[in-house]
């Protein structure tokens, strides 16, 4: 902690680096791997705001796919029903989903342990089933198509229909929300959810009020994976109830634990492996799940901080051999 | 020198129940500015509970709680910490993933009003100049890069006292600071407390007698939840009643 700033130049270094590589990637792939990476950095975004309410506030959360989903279907309704603006749709899948996890946050965050996770998977399961039966608003599991306008961003034209502007605006928000995540989990408001998830009655004792922390660590999850999904239905041009279940949340909790729970970087390359992964494997056999599945269980087993953890612990070793 | 003394925290007439049973009855307690006030009695007396009403921690059933002539009865539990009482606890609670330096940090900026999500931690100065001092004051300095799980208990329970003392507090809680330690490791830091928490008002829940007579100004009893015996250390020595129940077996 007292090496902070060796740290963070280092970091702006590497950060740089890999998001110029990402930039440049356009130019020697395929649309299809562009689409594929576009939806992997989405991924990667829903998993670190998962990663913020779980790895660093200690709170599993299954109701992210709710965020998710209402982030993807307020996209979608806004452009296709009420014709509003891309960039302002988007806007709204931020602040409707907060608004939600506000709602759903107040009672969740009174409940510890099993019972808060039960509860958010209920929150997710009811959202999902209204989606489901409110066919007339939602499309049902059949779900809603769009078109998203194009619109100006200061100098950028941005035309959503176009992949490779579709690439680069979800890499810049996503590269974006990761340093504005980066930069929360070191401010003070990232200590006090880091003393809320080592030890809730110590933090309680000292003075923090756990259960308003908990709940704005809840809200500004919730808006980061709102963002996530209305990040998902723009680059689909789709929204379905299906988004809605409790399960997409899986996805972000088998990220962060390949990768490793509080951390950031972590579930980001969690994200790209599970879904590297997946997509080779996909040609070879039908059961990918099953490999993802394996390699969850290898992880946990045998690596329970996950990659990051396992390379950080080899680096320690390497160190203090020499 | 003849002021009369400051009043810091006062129990009127608290009750506890759990179920049919109670745990602590009828309770009257005055605490002065500037004491340490030992709280004895056999297992099950209702020490720990009676610590759990003041820090709001546990509802009082009945009764009242004042700290420094304000009503914090019905207060909960980060609000009474605001007030300005720290506890430390019988089985050791620290930030147990975090190095030594970010336990004291934390219990630091608790007492700031805003928490900033825009900037790093380390940029407010005057936080990272208080724990440095902090560090200091418990001796744990050359150990601040180490994570608290790493201590040795008796620095552990050291460390605890440090975060407490971190929220600066006018009236210090302490759950037997010497449990689970060995005689020696008790000496060492019976030590460490005399020089870290002078001048402190001090509730002191503790159960090796030698510790409790060398540092208490005065002693509660406490037997079935009720006060059986207040006094100062020769006084409740020489107590019929508290030898009855409580040193008996070291008298007979």
């Amino acid at each position: 902690m007292l090496l902070d700033k060796g740290k963070s130049f280092g970091f702006i270094l590497i950060f740089s680096l890999i998001l110029l590589v990402f930039i440049a990637l356009p130019f020697f792939i395929d649309l299809f791997y562009q689409t594929f990476l576009t939806e992997l950095f989405v991924w990667m975004l829903f998993a670190i705001s998962f990663d913020l309410i779980f790895g660093y506030t200690g709170l599993l959360s299954f109701g992210q796919a709710l965020f998710f989903g209402l982030g993807s279907y307020t996209v979608t309704i806004s452009i296709l029903k009420m014709g509003l603006n891309t960039e302002l749709a988007l806007l709204l899948s931020i602040i409707i989903p907060m608004i939600f996890s506000w709602f759903v946050g107040y009672f969740s965050v009174k409940l510890s342990g099993i019972h808060f996770v039960i509860i958010t998977i209920i929150f997710a399961l009811i959202g999902n089933i209204i989606g489901e039966t409110w066919t007339a608003f939602t499309g049902g599991s059949d779900g809603l198509t769009f078109s998203p306008p194009p619109f100006r961003l200061g100098l950028f034209k941005i035309n959503l229909m176009d992949i490779k502007g579709n690439y680069y605006f979800v890499l810049a928000l996503v590269a974006l929300s990761y340093l504005f995540l980066r930069r929360m989990v070191q401010s003070p408001l990232g200590k006090v959810f880091i003393s809320i998830r080592e030890n809730e009655d110590r933090a309680r004792l000292i003075g923090y009020n756990v259960q308003r922390y908990k709940l704005i660590a809840f809200i500004i999850a919730g808006g980061l994976s709102g963002l996530a999904g209305g990040l998902y239905g723009l680059t689909l041009k789709y929204a379905a109830a299906s988004y809605l279940h409790w399960s997409v949340s899986g996805h972000a909790v088998v990220y962060t634990i390949v990768g490793g729970m509080g951390t950031l970087i972590g579930p980001v390359l969690g994200a790209g492996i599970v879904m590297s992964l997946e997509h080779y494997l996909i040609n070879i056999l039908q059961a990918t799940d099953l490999v993802v599945g394996i390699v969850l269980v290898f992880m946990v087993l045998m690596a329970p901080k996950g990659l990051v953890g396992l390379i950080q612990s080899k680096l320690k070793r390497g160190k203090t051999s020499v | 020198m003849s002021e009369t003394p400051e009043t810091i925290l006062k129990l009127v007439e608290v009750n506890k129940a759990f179920g049919g049973l109670l745990a602590v009855n009828k309770v009257n307690l005055s605490i002065q500015k500037g004491e340490l006030r030992a709280l004895i009695g056999p297992n099950g007396a209702g020490k720990t509970t009676l610590l759990n009403l003041i820090t709001g921690t546990l509802r009082v059933s009945s009764g009242q709680v004042f700290f420094r002539d304000k009503e914090i009865t019905h207060l909960s539990s980060h609000q009474i910490s605001h007030r300005g009482i720290a506890r430390t606890m019988q089985i050791t609670s620290l930030f147990a993933g975090l190095t030594v330096f970010e336990n004291i940090w934390t219990a630091v900026q608790s007492r700031k009003k805003f928490f900033n999500p825009f900037i790093r931690a380390l940029k407010w100065q005057d936080v990272k100049e208080k724990t440095e001092s902090m560090l200091e004051l418990t001796g744990l300095k050359d150990q601040a890069q180490l994570i608290c799980s790493e201590l040795s208990y008796g620095e552990q329970r050291i460390l605890e006292m440090g975060i407490a003392l971190s929220t600066e507090p006018d009236l210090l809680l302490l759950d037997e600071p010497t449990a689970g330690l060995n005689s020696q490791e008790s000496m060492v830091l019976v030590k460490k407390m005399r020089s870290m928490l002078s001048g402190q008002t001090i509730i002191l829940v503790e159960h090796d007698m030698g510790v409790v007579m060398e540092l208490a100004d005065n002693i509660s009893v406490l037997h079935y939840g009720a006060i059986l015996a207040e006094g100062a250390p020769n006084e409740i020595k020489e107590n019929e009643e508290v030898k009855k129940v409580y040193l008996g077996s070291e008298h007979a």
